[in-house]
């Protein structure tokens, strides 16, 4: 069934088709939402409105984009204004720069468990701390692989914006870790013998 | 052995990659990038969605239906009130005189008809299935 049945099913009154759409952009909006809100509680009560802004909006949707950017929209737009409202309440620290701290999880780890999932896994975190846009956009072209016009189309971004927010947080994340290698580089060889 | 903080275990791990296996940075940072971050809905989401959608739908339905029935009854009335006019001696004035008469009791007497109306058509049908549903 391509998006365009789809959506004439869904608009017909067919649960099923509903609940295939739900299950087929699921992934799409958890990620979009869970990467700017960054709140367990918060997630699924604003995946559970997207869904039903999509289901009451649905017979807008004239195809001129994809399905999957549309949701995108509305998934993108809904959890900018939960993220504006909690920061509005002082329920989230905002900051242009990212603020990376690494909390001591998992102590138990010795060198021979040190693989490269954990560097993924303290990477991903890394991640999480940097700043909204930052992450909207890396988890947009990277994870969902949208393309620069799409996200422009999502976010309403400019596409040079985009461009320089990716290129950004790249390098924002490659200096923060060669500049810690490189300081500690030495120290930790003497911590470890 | 001595145990890392986490970021001597990055270091490490990154120092080890850099000089003993030719590791990219860029190359974990793309499979940083990549990687499915751990946000979970829970089991039910779909279904616990669907259902309130079905509501939501079954809602907006049994308004259209209390709509048109309340359509019809008009068009109803205006038709009777359109031969009455034709057919017997009615005037507008003694229509007039007569509402303003008894304001009271014709907008009491179709508030509890559209009410009557509205609750047989919506809210007892829409109770009854969300009871049914739950």
């Amino acid at each position: 069934m391509n998006d365009a049945q789809l959506v004439q099913q869904v608009l017909n009154g067919n649960n099923h088709a509903f609940r295939f759409l739900v299950g087929k952009y699921q992934r799409l909006v958890t990620h979009v939402v869970g990467r700017i809100i960054q709140q367990e509680d918060e997630l699924e009560d604003i995946c559970q409105e997207v869904f039903i802004k999509v289901f009451k909006t649905l017979k807008r949707f004239r195809g001129d984009s994809k399905l999957s950017t549309w949701i995108a929209t509305i998934a993108y737009n809904t959890a900018i204004t939960h993220y504006r409202k909690l920061k509005r309440r002082g329920e989230l620290s905002y900051s242009e720069e990212p603020n990376i701290i690494l909390a001591e999880k998992d102590p138990g780890l010795n060198q021979k468990s040190i693989e490269k999932e954990e560097a993924k896994k303290y990477l991903m975190q890394l991640i999480e701390s940097l700043p909204v846009n930052y992450r909207t956009v890396i988890t947009l072209f990277h994870l969902e692989e949208f393309s620069y016009k799409e996200i422009e189309e999502i976010t309403g971004m400019p596409e040079g914006t985009i461009k320089s927010y990716l290129s950004r947080a790249r390098k924002l994340l490659k200096g923060k870790i060669e500049k810690v290698a490189r300081l500690e580089q030495t120290n930790i060889f003497v911590d470890y013998v | 052995m001595k145990k890392l903080p986490v970021w001597n275990k990055l270091i490490y791990l990154l120092t080890m990659y850099n000089e003993d296996r030719n590791f990219d940075t860029d190359k974990l940072l793309k499979e940083a990038f990549t990687s499915e971050p751990e946000f979970k809905l829970s089991e039910n989401f779909t279904d616990a969605l669907v259902k309130q959608v079905e509501r939501r739908f079954a809602w907006k339905q049994y308004l259209r239906e209390f709509a048109i029935y309340l359509a019809v009854i008009l068009g109803i009335m205006l038709v009777a009130a359109v031969l009455a006019f034709v057919w017997y001696d009615v005037t507008v004035s003694g229509w007039m005189a007569f509402f303003t008469k008894n304001a009271s009791l014709v907008v009491g007497i179709n508030l509890l008809l559209v009410f009557v109306l509205f609750a047989d058509r919506v809210l007892l049908r829409y109770f009854m299935y969300k009871a049914s549903t739950e």
